[in-house]
């Protein structure tokens, strides 16, 4: 049985290397961290809900992570790291979970959480949670002592904590008198660091510091999501302001004093004023223009690969603008299923109308019309696919661009429906969680049916106990989905923050927004 | 007159009738699925299907349409799908800051509009009726996102007269109430009172060629009298008839002034609601935008009684 410790975690090696652009520890040098304070944060909009078992939306996960916690988490090197938990055992078998958990651990109503909370909070996410398929395999829980959690699998799942330490859908514990509440109806009640105050929708929300938070004292500061969070603010005022102009001009009155989603060219509206900086949070996501594999053109595999040949990355970026760094990988560098920069990827990046040309030529391709779908919600989008539509006019075919509002964009994606050959979206945490969290996405977005190769592989990966072989696996999965066409990566994204100077102590690690251990000097 | 009154709201009963059936066909004709926004960017076709159940949606559109009346008749009008909460109380919380913003920008452009509008009429042909004609076309040609982040940049940022957005309940703080409504009001009233002040304008110039207003001046009648009581009173129908309309166009122009000022009313609601596909927010809410119309309609027509004592319902 191996054990997942406050320090180190062995099972899976799962254990990572610093992210190049993360100093460890992500404490900068500012001295002196002052109690007390409002920080007022400009933000886009407002949560719909805040119940995190139901919640994939950046816009809630930005409250709920201040408000709740998981058994485990993301360190600051997004290798596993207890959190509510004190330690994790697994079994040689894989097939039996052991969750030690910290003693004196309060919930914002004064209750003491324990292994009763956990047991209730996972039973209600196998009911609710839209990523509940992830709990198929349990064969039942366990409540040997009040902080003693244990999960009985019936078969070997080698990445059971990969899985619970997700940022979306995340497992956070609630109160036992939650369990039968429905989705999105559960009374906000978290163990986290800070405690719903006040939300009127559509307008603010306001949470406040829980002065009786319990503190992970085992960790030397904070770590990611997790590790020992010191809040120093007294709350945090969320006012929601769709209008970036809008957000800037109260960062610049000081009615903010950050302010999230700044668009690039408004950047030096920020950077001009002395008292203001920006900050660049990267890697976001990664880029992908989605092939539906399923509809007319686009059915045909060599037609998907003359169409990845004709992508100039470069153009791309130009034309779209922002943080956008190349990379021909699902996994971000520095992650543990990062295949490394001297693997070939000789799908990206083809950029030759000839060769594209030829390719189509070749695959019989007569003039049939392409349909790309973009929105009119997000201009980067729609920059990218007006390059990408010119990229293939270019070599030579008849493209027909079609813009929808995102709402629609991203249902025909989803559900495969719709008539279109190509769109485009991002793609979050799955760079950082693997491939068992982009198994579902992949098959989905490009309407993957009847592929016995991939199928195989995924099979092959979830089977194999040992990190290297499963990257092996990996990059078969990459070498087929991106090799294939089903998607052509563009590139790793950031987005930018402003924020007013006095507020200090900001993390550099590129998660969801944190508010501990941050302070208005 | 309250024959009058009942016999109009009948009336009105179709008419929200086949509005509530018009919304509901209309935003379901929408491409796009509510589930895809619940569940997420992100969510796989399982997660969407499972959430599309939980909400009724897989059931089909007559049914859907079937209960949507039969819970209205009991007076529910549904719950939100992307608030989880009921539609009317989502109105309801919302509607002090839509109906703050609208009376504020009528109460500018009611006095500002007609007297702007009587003026360039009475100068008609000057220099004054040119500059006031030219400030009312700018003010209706004005787009109303650009010049409302302008006015975000000249009085807030730059003069610090004015928050930047936000709503502060009358309740809690009228002055803070009044500072945080009065430049978004300002700027929803520009359209208004460039249109109102070339309705009254064109009222008025009607008026003053009447014979009765040449037989005032004749027997010696002062202008102010002449103008002000005899040819305004009988403009005051087509002035009426503008402010309903007017009335109906600020509540329009409130989804757009409502959004850059990041006020939480009705309008910005709606865009939301729209944006998410929240089918019973949306019907919800033009149910009871429709009835509303159908009453500021209704006032319009009252209100002709008291303008012109020859119109008579009864």
């Amino acid at each position: 049985m191996a054990t997942l410790g406050r320090r180190e975690f062995t099972k899976g090696a799962l254990a990572i290397g610093a992210l190049a652009w993360l100093p460890a520890g992500a404490r900068s040098a500012e001295a002196d961290p002052k109690k007390g304070g409002v920080l007022a944060y400009a933000t886009v909009s407002g949560p719909g809900g805040l119940d995190p078992h139901v919640s994939s939306s950046a816009v809630e996960l930005e409250v709920i992570h201040n408000l709740f916690e998981p058994l485990v988490s993301l360190d600051n090197q997004n290798a596993t790291k207890p959190m509510l938990a004190a330690s994790v055992a697994v079994s040689d078998d894989s097939k039996t979970y052991t969750f030690q958990l910290r003693h004196g651990v309060k919930f914002h109503n004064g209750a003491e959480m324990t292994a009763a909370d956990v047991q209730a909070s996972i039973e209600r996410y196998g009911l609710v949670s839209p990523n509940k398929g992830n709990l198929a395999d349990v064969d039942r829980y366990e409540t040997p002592d009040p902080y003693t959690f244990v999960i009985h699998l019936k078969e070997p799942n080698v990445v059971l904590l990969d899985v619970m330490k997700a940022p979306i859908f995340p497992f956070m514990i609630l109160p036992a008198s939650q369990k039968d509440k429905p989705s999105r109806g559960i009374d906000v009640i978290g163990t986290g660091p800070f405690k719903l105050d006040e939300w009127v929708k559509d307008s603010h929300l306001v949470i406040k510091r829980f002065d009786d938070y319990t503190p992970d004292l085992g960790s030397p500061g904070r770590d990611g999501y997790a590790g020992r969070k010191t809040v120093y603010l007294d709350a945090v005022n969320y006012r929601f302001m769709p209008e970036a102009t809008t957000r800037i001009a109260a960062l610049q009155t000081d009615e903010a004093q950050l302010a999230g989603s700044i668009p690039f060219e408004l950047r030096d509206q920020i950077e001009s004023r002395p008292e203001l900086a920006i900050r660049q949070v990267f890697p976001l996501g990664g880029t992908y223009v989605i092939v539906n594999s399923q509809y007319g053109l686009t059915a045909n595999r060599a037609i998907r690969q003359a169409i990845g040949t004709a992508i100039d990355i470069g153009e791309i970026s130009e034309a779209v603008g922002g943080i956008n760094k190349p990379n021909p990988w699902m996994s971000y560098p520095n992650t543990p299923y990062y295949p490394g920069a001297d693997t070939p990827a000789p799908w990206y990046d083809g950029k030759s109308a000839d060769k594209a040309k030829a390719l189509l030529q070749k695959a019989g391709y007569n003039n049939e019309k392409l349909i790309i779908e973009t929105n009119s919600n997000y201009q980067w989008m729609r920059s990218t696919m007006l390059v990408v539509a010119e990229q293939l006019k270019a070599a030579g075919m008849n493209v027909d661009v079609r813009i929808v509002d995102w709402t629609t964009n991203a249902s025909h994606m989803q559900q495969g429906s719709g008539e279109w050959n190509l769109s485009t979206t991002l793609f979050g945490p799955e760079h950082i969680l693997g491939p068992q969290q982009w198994r579902p996405l992949i098959y989905a977005f490009s309407n993957i049916k009847g592929n016995d190769a991939l199928d195989a592989d995924y099979k092959a990966f979830f089977a194999e106990p040992d990190l290297n072989k499963r990257r092996d696996i990996w990059v078969k999965i990459q070498q087929e989905v991106l090799g294939g066409g089903y998607m052509i990566k563009i590139a790793d994204t950031g987005r930018l923050s402003g924020y007013a100077k006095k507020l200090k102590g900001q993390s550099d690690y590129a998660g969801i927004l944190q508010l501990w251990d941050i302070w208005l000097a | 007159m309250w024959r009058l009154i009942s016999y109009r709201v009948l009336q009105a009963a179709p008419v929200v009738l086949i509005v509530s059936i018009l919304a509901f066909f209309l935003i379901n004709l929408l491409p796009g699925d509510p589930a895809v926004v619940i569940a997420g960017d992100q969510a796989t076709p399982e997660a969407i299907a499972a959430v599309r159940h939980n909400l009724g949606l897989d059931r089909p559109l007559i049914e859907q349409l079937g209960i949507w009346f039969w819970h209205l008749l009991q007076g529910n009008f549904g719950a939100s799908l992307m608030l989880n909460q009921s539609v009317l109380s989502a109105m309801v919380e919302r509607l002090p800051v839509t109906l703050s913003l609208t009376m504020l920008s009528l109460l500018i452009t009611l006095p500002i509009g007609v007297l702007a509008g009587a003026v360039a009429a009475y100068y008609r042909r000057t220099w004054i009726d040119s500059a006031i004609m030219s400030l009312a076309l700018l003010g209706v040609s004005a787009p109303a996102f650009w010049i409302a982040i302008l006015s975000i940049i000249v009085f807030s940022v730059g003069l610090r007269w004015f928050p930047t957005g936000g709503y502060a309940p009358f309740l809690s703080d009228p002055l803070l109430w009044l500072r945080s409504l009065v430049l978004p009001a300002a700027m929803l009233s520009l359209f208004q009172i460039g249109f109102l002040a070339r309705m009254t304008r064109s009222s008025m110039l009607d008026v003053l060629s009447q014979d009765y207003v040449r037989t005032a001046r004749a027997k010696g009648l002062g202008e102010w009298r002449t103008v002000g009581k005899h040819a305004f009173r009988n403009a005051l129908i087509l002035i009426v008839t503008a402010i309903g309309i007017l009335l109906s166009t600020a509540i329009g122009g409130s989804v757009v002034i409502e959004q850059v000022f990041a006020l939480p009313g009705v309008g910005r609601l709606v865009v939301q609601g729209i944006l998410a596909r929240d089918y019973p927010l949306v019907q919800g809410v033009m149910l009871i935008y429709g009835f509303a119309f159908v009453l500021i309609n209704l006032a319009v027509d009252l209100i002709y009684t008291l303008a012109d004592p020859r119109v008579r319902y009864d």
